[in-house]
């Protein structure tokens, strides 16, 4: 069981640094990490793949960076394809998806794609569905656990009231929710290993796509401005004439709460 | 090494990830309870495979002794104490641990360095094998008892504890204090005199590794103290506690330097440990006193406007700074195979805990009222750093072994 993980390298929450006025996007010159909501698909695709298995570590990021790949490497992936190239600056989730598509047919055979739903800097929860779809995938959403059966792959599908049961062929895609298994910390051993692991840096042009078509070119998408939430109203003060109870009753009823 | 690797700050990440989840929540008990740090260390070590690691380690170096012994290879390039040759791997725990709960890091380091060493140093293969690999993965809990309580500083002259020969076996018999560890050992490196009624200053040291539960053994329940409340340490009590000659390390009475050296190995690596010890006080504390300082305001000002303030951060800066190049070179050195001087390690340790404590009471005094009070952490580094002044020697004794070295 070969599992690829799509793992997004972010800036530190505890350090997140600032926007770049001109391009009006979030600057991401400093060490980026490894998203944690990706760190569960990473602890999924371990258990998956088992001994037996492999994983691979699927990432597009600037400057060659690698220090969050180096962590997911450390708690136990195989390998990694990292695609970074300064045409991709400005890249919509839609060209992003096209290019992680890319990556993945470069990484090998494959059972299963993981991918996290939504990631914790952009979270537009766009781009996996997106991969499904260039790669004419199944693609499972939400999931907060997954089976494998055979060639088939059962995902308990998180939803409102509870979960759907869903069984899909494999190879497909599943985008994991936060939480829903706990990431192992990386070895001593692991990290020291991590350093060895290989990680296939490659460019647009390697993937077979036209830099044309990507970052701020390919983008169908443009950030107009980036402006301050608005302040938040002051709330409803009530005072207690000993009906005040009602108020709240009907108010959360409004709110279809109760 | 002027800086921390990739690979130290994924490891420095991922201790500091596990300290937040699993030390934390359950510091209060650690401190200030009966809790013992024993169960979370071992998490601690299965978590990170450092079980696994000092397993492998181990069982390497044994290979090599078993092949010199019979002389199937050469003593020099013998593998590494620290995995991968990296000494960053067992000093950035140090420094992490220490951040929060430094007595943690002294239950562990007198289990796994101390106790161990002392085997692994002078013991047999078959006793290494015997004891050494479950001290090393915390399965068992080591102490190491030299201090009594007429003879601390002077280790060896004042030595009361005794060794008397009976027959093919040893009668032991003394009283210890101050021993890490001591309330809850399993395995216990027990260093005496070997009575031969002679006078004595002339007697041999020899070290005897004792279980749990031997009859005549007693150890006491945990002592009260200042700081390091989450180091239990204790007495020990020996009447007529028989062993065999397959409990006197290296079995052999015949030891080198009358076995003072042995014991003065172990101070050695004692030494660069304490300077670990002291990084993460003082970064801790600098930490604190910055986010402190920002956020303290008084006359109308964050108090880190003021200048007096100011002046209290840069020296504990410069305190942070100097004892990172000494802890960056005792891993540079130990990547080179090199060792330090003992002088060299006293002076190490010596600067190290002044500056822990230095750092730690000024800490206090930044936090005003705040840093007496149980509430701010500062209040339990500056109980917990003042004795890395005392312990592993005192700073007098320090002083002593560097001027030795200076003009002999
Ligand atoms: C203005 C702008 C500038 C950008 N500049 C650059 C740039 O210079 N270089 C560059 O490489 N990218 C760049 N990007 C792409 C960006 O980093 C995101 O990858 C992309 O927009 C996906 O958006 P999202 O985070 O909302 O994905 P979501 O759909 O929320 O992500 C869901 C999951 O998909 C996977 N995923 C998403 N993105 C990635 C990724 N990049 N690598 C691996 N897995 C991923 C993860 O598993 C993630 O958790 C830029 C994007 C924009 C909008
Ligand atoms: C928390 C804690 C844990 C410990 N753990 C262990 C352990 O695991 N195993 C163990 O064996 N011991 C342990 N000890 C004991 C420790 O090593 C001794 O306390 C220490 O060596 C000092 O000895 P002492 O207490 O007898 O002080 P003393 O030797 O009586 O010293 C009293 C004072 O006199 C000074 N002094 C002594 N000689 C000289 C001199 N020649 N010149 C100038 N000044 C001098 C000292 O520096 C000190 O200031 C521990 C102690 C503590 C506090």
């Amino acid at each position: 069981m070969n599992v690829v993980v799509c793992v997004k390298q972010i800036p530190d929450p505890a350090d997140p640094g600032a926007l770049d006025p001109e391009s009006k996007t979030l600057k991401r010159d400093g060490k980026l990490i490894l998203d944690e909501s990706d760190s569960y698909g990473v602890e999924m695709a371990l258990q998956l793949a088992g001994d037996s298995g492999e994983v691979t570590l699927v990432s597009m990021a600037p400057n060659g960076e690698v220090s969050g790949l180096r962590t997911a490497l450390a708690m136990g992936a195989a390998k990694a394809v990292l695609v970074s190239d300064d045409a991709l600056k400005g890249s919509d989730a839609l060209t992003t998806a096209k290019v992680l598509a890319k990556a993945i047919e470069r990484a090998g055979s494959y059972d299963l794609i993981l991918a996290a739903t939504e990631s914790s800097d952009g979270y537009t929860g766009t781009v996996p569905e997106q991969i499904a779809e260039v790669l004419g995938l199944p693609s499972v959403t939400f999931a907060k656990a997954v089976t494998i059966d055979g060639t088939t792959v059962k995902v308990d599908r998180q939803t409102e009231a509870g979960y759907d049961e869903v069984t899909c062929p494999l190879p497909a895609l599943v985008s994991v929710t936060a939480g829903v298994v706990e990431p192992r910390y990386p070895s001593f051993k692991g990290i020291m290993a991590a350093k060895s692991k290989p990680v296939d840096q490659v460019t647009v042009a390697d993937l077979g796509l036209d830099a044309a078509n990507v970052g701020w070119a390919g983008a169908g998408q443009e950030i107009i401005e980036v402006a301050q939430a608005e302040a938040r109203q002051a709330g409803e003060v009530i005072e207690d004439d000993g009906e005040a109870f009602n108020r709240v009753v009907g108010f959360l009823s409004d709110l279809k709460i109760i | 090494m002027y800086e921390w690797s990739d690979e130290h700050l994924m490891l420095r990440q991922a201790m500091r990830d596990f300290i937040a989840k699993e030390i934390l929540p359950i510091k209060e008990d650690l401190e200030h309870g009966d809790t013992p740090p024993y169960d979370v260390l071992r998490k601690l070590y299965a978590t990170f495979g450092m079980d696994e690691m000092a397993r492998a380690t181990f069982e390497k170096r044994i290979a090599h002794e078993k092949a010199v012994a019979a002389g199937e290879a050469v003593n020099d390039d013998k593998p590494s104490r620290h995995g991968g040759g990296d000494a960053g791997y067992t000093l950035i725990p140090i420094i992490e641990l220490c951040r929060h709960c430094p007595g943690m890091v002294t239950a562990m380091g007198v289990s796994v360095g101390l106790t161990a060493s002392a085997i692994q140093a002078k013991g047999t293969i078959a006793q290494k094998e015997r004891w050494v690999p479950q001290l090393l993965t915390l399965e068992k809990v080591g102490a190491w008892a030299i201090t009594e309580p007429n003879s601390g500083s002077d280790a060896f002259g004042s030595m009361l504890s005794t060794a008397r020969r009976d027959g093919d076996e040893y009668l032991l018999n003394g009283n210890k204090t101050f021993i890490t560890n001591g309330p809850y050992a399993d395995t216990i490196v027990f260093i005496c005199k070997l009575d031969e009624g002679n006078d004595p200053k002339d007697r041999k040291v020899l070290s005897f590794v004792l279980d749990r539960g031997m009859p005549g053994l007693e150890q006491s329940k945990p002592l009260r103290k200042m700081g390091m409340h989450s180091s239990p340490t204790g007495e020990l009590f020996l009447t007529d506690v028989r062993v065999g000659r397959d409990r006197l390390v290296g079995e052999t009475e015949e030891v080198s330097k009358g076995g003072r050296d042995g014991a003065k190995a172990t101070f050695q690596q004692e030494r660069s440990g304490v300077a670990a010890m002291s990084l993460g006080i003082i970064e801790q504390c600098l930490d604190l006193s910055i986010e402190y300082a920002k956020n303290r305001v008084q006359f109308g000002h964050p108090i880190s406007e003021f200048q007096l303030i100011q002046q209290k951060l840069a020296m504990m800066e410069v305190a942070r700074m100097n004892v990172q190049n000494l802890v960056f070179r005792t891993i540079e050195l130990s990547k080179a195979g090199k060792t330090m001087t003992f002088a060299e390690a006293s002076a190490m340790k010596l600067y190290s805990a002044q500056a822990a404590t230095a750092v730690a009471l000024e800490a206090v005094q930044l936090h005003g009222g705040n840093g007496y009070m149980a509430e701010y952490q500062v209040e339990q580094l500056a109980r917990d750093a003042k004795v890395l002044q005392i312990y592993a020697g005192t700073d007098e004794i320090q002083t002593v072994a560097i001027a030795r070295g200076l003009v002999g």
